[in-house]
């Protein structure tokens, strides 16, 4: 019994893995096939070097400088002139791209681990009180009115620089949840589940290396689409004052322009905007191309 | 009768997520939030003064009679009065609600319809170019954030740098033409912003129910284009077309109210609560919380019964 | 017998589907008749073209990404191919109506059954709503349904698999079509309402004197209800006779495979074709010659260069360089 569950386990292990392969060798060769997806990678990579240049001091290090006249127009010295209190525009948009990618970066990879696992198990455990619990969560946290939730958070942990970032996490981790609940309910009627459970593999193994594994597509595309809502909730957040704490962001940035744009200084507010936009505008079709390379359930 | 002994029996399963949002928030809002006794005391307060602020604050009691006190509040939909102005949260409420409705409603309600109207268009034309334009134009639109459209719209409608057509901000709405005056920015801004979300979410809906077997009957026995598309792909389309519009209802009213009325210096629900938030008015984070928690679970009912309205294979059981 | 004109009449036929790896030629160059009121069966395996036929038939090949490349159909002498949308929508569900395989999704699951037919028949012959409901009921008795008035009022998923397919049928011949096209109707169906069905749509072809184009993979069941088959392999035709020879002396060393490997054609569980070793050629990679050579016993050098035509007598036509029990 013992040795066939494992031939079986083997094989059905093979055969799924042999899918996989041919799941993200297809993907690879539509996704190089895909120029629009293509070009928008391009671009998200220029921004992601400019984000590192930020990082390792090369260049936007003048960002908190207050050295020009109040709302300066555009110069040598100030590509896009100055801000209320005489900063450099230009450094601070491009500062703002190191920021983006924090933001983008922590929260994505936090809250996809985190729906990853949490998901995997409400699924591997459906109809127990494990998955009653989780989903119970997901319902209250989907429930709570996001923006006062971030201030709840911000209050209670008393001006934590990344009490942001924690509210974003908490939040957006249910609907990778969702989803990866459903492929691993899907999943755990292979053959090759069964066996391995006839041969005692324990729980956690089972999961996290036979099942986890055939949901990574789920989980980069997931990721993705949370990497731009929480550039673009930043924005919203830091303009009601409960966003970035240290340094700059496009969200303070255009929370600053709200104070000038009325009164025609409109430096502060391209910058960050056409900045912005191309970035997420990027972001949006480099995971739209990823989705169509990815997801054989996808309608184009 | 059996829409009623339904709606009992969601309403008793929608308890433990009451309970859930409630205790999270005021967890995290009343237990954990702003203490307010300092604000409140003259200074050099003695220790008696401060005891007593304490205890007219309800601070001094355990944390479970603190949460079991919210409950109640919750369950008499009485919520006391507010820390900053003093007045009965409940009439603070009844004044912000209506404008708050008033003001988001038509942008919601268009944002929708446009959105399906653009998708059905989509669908009709899958593949072509006009498809094709309005789904890059709904990702242009889903690339650039709600506060960018508020200021450039700003901007374009209301500044002399633009068209100058309509008030800056505020809200002073007695008749039809102000009502107008007022709500059209804040409309479009909303149409603005929920369109490409909207357009593309449908186009996936309507396409995939495209595809379905029936479809290829009706086109088999020579049903003609457009009443496939509004006869028999629509009404199939229908079940997740109102989970989405459902469910958007409790976000959008809070969410998307708070922003567009801090910024245009609205007078709703949202302004209210954006400045409860700042000012750590806990009556009144502790009324919006409750109730969108109540909101949720109804919306979650009717979503349910409605269901059954469009698919006949939906029982309420 | 006078050689009259054919009610269809399919000519060199070519349906090519746009994929990702390249051009799939699923239905290539084709031809054949169907005569008035007479039953012409259509058998292959899984895959090789049948239901494209029909599709091509009533102009619904799903485009982008499929065409008609080549070819003409021809409905009492009239040509389908390339006509408006408009004007075959007119034919569509009145001249030539169609059955699909799977009863269980094929009907509107939000629409009552009284509504889905009525719909055609308002379409079709113009009638009130009224008169469109009892012809509904009408037909609906026709085909068998006990009980019809309440039937129509009831939706899809209320019915059995059975009903289902009954309702389908009794919409497809509730304008009196001249053809009607069955894709594998009674696949999907148990053994005993697979009988019931054929049954049916037999009495109804000699009622209403309508042709039908049977689809099928169960030969069985071809044997029964048609004058005539065709059969097909990967896109083309490789035999075409009437079913008495085609039984007892088929041609093609493919029908002989097929008809060799059932112990009993009137078994009619069988639903899928038996299997013959070797694989059918991927329709992107097909050999320069037989498609069948690969397979076959007899090929020669020659079946792997060139691709034999269908040839031989009107009604008796084999595409083989070596035929058998000639
Ligand atoms: N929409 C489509 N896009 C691409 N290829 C298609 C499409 N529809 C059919 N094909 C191809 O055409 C070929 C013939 O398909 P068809 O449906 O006619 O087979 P069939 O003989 O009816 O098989 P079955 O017995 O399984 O119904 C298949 O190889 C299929 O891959
Ligand atoms: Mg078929």
């Amino acid at each position: 019994m013992s040795v066939a569950g494992e031939t079986l386990a083997g094989a059905g292990d093979l055969t799924l893995r042999k899918t996989r392969e041919s799941l993200w060798s297809k993907a690879r060769y539509k996704f190089r096939h895909d120029v629009w997806g293509m070009v928008a990678l391009g671009i998200v990579l220029v921004y992601f070097v400019i984000a590192l240049g930020v990082w390792l001091g090369i260049w936007g290090q003048g960002w908190s400088a207050v050295g020009g006249e109040k709302w300066g127009s555009m110069s040598a010295e100030y590509w896009f002139g100055t801000n209320i209190i005489g900063q450099d525009v230009y450094d601070r948009a491009i500062y703002s791209i190191k920021t983006a990618f924090e933001i983008g970066l922590v929260v994505a990879v936090l809250s996809t681990v985190m729906g990853a696992v949490l998901g995997a198990i409400a699924g591997f455990f459906q109809g127990s009180w494990t998955d009653e619990v989780i989903l119970w969560l997901m319902g209250v946290l989907d429930s709570i009115p996001f923006y006062l939730f971030v201030a709840a958070v911000a209050f209670a942990l008393g001006g934590y620089a990344y009490s942001m970032h924690l509210a974003m996490i908490a939040v957006f981790w249910t609907i990778t949840a969702r989803l990866v609940r459903g492929e691993v309910i899907k999943l755990k009627n292979f053959e090759f589940v069964e066996a391995a459970h006839a041969i005692g593999v324990p729980h956690f193994l089972i999961i996290f290396r036979h099942i986890m594994p055939n949901t990574l597509h789920i989980l980069l595309v997931q990721s993705t689409i949370v990497f731009v809502a929480a550039i673009k909730t930043e924005v919203i957040l830091s303009f009601l004052g409960l966003g970035v704490k240290d340094g700059v962001s496009w969200g303070l940035m255009i929370a600053e322009s709200t104070q000038e744009v009325l009164a025609g200084h409109f430096n502060n507010f391209v910058a960050a905007s056409v900045l912005m936009f191309g970035l997420v505008m990027a972001f949006n079709m480099f995971a739209d191309s990823l989705q169509d390379a990815l997801d054989p359930k996808k309608v184009s | 009768m059996e829409v009623l002994r339904f709606a009992i029996k969601k309403l008793i399963g929608g308890i433990p997520l009451l309970l859930g949002v409630t205790f999270i928030s005021f967890l995290l809002m009343v237990y954990y939030g702003p203490d307010k006794t300092y604000e409140l005391l003259g200074k050099n307060p003695t220790t008696e003064q401060i005891a007593e602020i304490r205890h007219e604050l309800g601070y001094d009691k355990p944390f479970l009679v603190r949460y079991g006190d919210y409950l109640k509040e919750i369950v008499t939909l009485d919520f006391g009065y507010s820390d900053s102005t003093g007045e009965r949260v409940n009439r603070i409420l009844k004044r912000t609600i209506p404008i708050s409705m008033a003001m988001v409603t038509p942008g919601f309600v268009l944002g929708n319809l446009i959105g399906v109207i653009l998708a059905l268009t989509a669908a009709h034309f899958r593949g072509r170019w006009m498809d094709k334009l309005i789904m890059g134009g709904s990702v242009v639109g889903m690339s650039i954030s709600l506060l960018i459209v508020v200021i450039a719209f700003q901007i374009i409608f209301s500044s002399s740098y633009g068209l100058d057509l309509f008030p800056v901000r505020g809200w002073e709405v007695y008749n039809v033409t102000s009502y107008i005056q007022y709500v059209t920015v804040p409309t479009l801004v909303f149409i603005f912003v929920s369109l490409g979300y909207n357009t593309r979410f449908y186009r996936a809906v309507i396409v995939e129910e495209m595809e379905r077997d029936h479809v290829r009957t009706a086109r088999a026995f020579g049903t003609p284009p457009a009443k496939l598309l509004y006869k028999n792909i629509l009404k199939n389309s229908m079940i997740p077309i109102i989970t989405r519009i459902m469910f958007s209802i409790p976000l959008v009213i809070i969410s998307g109210s708070l922003v567009i009325e801090t910024y245009f210096g609205i007078p709703g629900v949202g302004k209210v609560t954006y400045d409860a938030i700042t000012t750590g008015d806990q009556p009144i984070l502790k009324a919006v919380v409750g109730l969108t928690a109540i909101l949720f679970v109804l919306t979650l009912m009717a979503t349910d019964i409605m269901y059954k309205m469009v698919d006949p294979r939906v029982s309420l059981k | 017998m006078a050689d009259t004109t054919p009610l269809l009449e399919v000519r060199n036929l070519t349906v090519e589907f746009r994929t990702e790896h390249g051009i799939a030629r699923a239905v290539d160059n084709i031809s054949f008749d169907v005569g008035f009121g007479e039953a012409l069966g259509v058998v292959g395996e899984s895959g090789c073209g049948k239901s494209v036929t029909a599709l091509a038939i009533l102009g619904l090949i799903p485009s982008p990404p499929g065409r008609i490349a080549a070819g003409s159909i021809k409905l009492n002498g009239r040509e389908l191919v390339g006509l408006p949308e408009s004007k075959l929508r007119k034919i569509r569900g009145s001249e030539i109506s169609m059955i699909f395989q799977e009863p269980m999704t094929a009907l509107n699951p939000v629409f009552t059954v009284g509504n889905q037919m009525s719909d055609v028949l308002r379409r079709h012959k113009g009638l009130s709503r009224k008169q469109a409901r009892e012809d509904a009921a009408e037909l609906l008795r026709l085909v068998g349904i006990p009980d019809p008035k309440q039937r129509l009022r009831e939706y899809p998923h209320e019915l059995s698999g059975g009903m289902r397919q009954r309702v389908m049928i009794a919409m497809a011949v509730s304008c009196s079509p001249k053809l009607l096209i069955a894709d594998e109707p009674t696949t999907a169906l148990d053994v005993t309402t697979q009988a019931q069905v054929l049954e049916e749509i037999n009495l109804l072809r000699e009622k209403l004197g309508t042709a039908v184009l049977f689809i099928t993979h169960d030969l069985g069941v071809i044997a029964e209800l048609c004058d005539r088959a065709i059969v097909m392999y990967c896109g083309m035709i490789v035999e075409e006779a009437p079913i008495e020879p085609l039984y007892d002396r088929p041609r093609h060393p493919y029908t002989e495979g097929l008809l060799a490997s059932i112990p009993r054609i009137r078994d009619r569980k069988l639903k899928r074709l038996p299997t013959i070793a070797g694989m059918v050629p991927d329709l992107l990679q097909l050999p320069d010659g037989c498609r069948f050579a690969d397979r076959c016993e007899k090929a020669t050098g020659r079946c792997q260069l060139e691709i034999p035509t269908l040839e031989g007598a009107r009604k008796r036509k084999v595409a083989c360089f070596h035929p058998v029990n000639g």
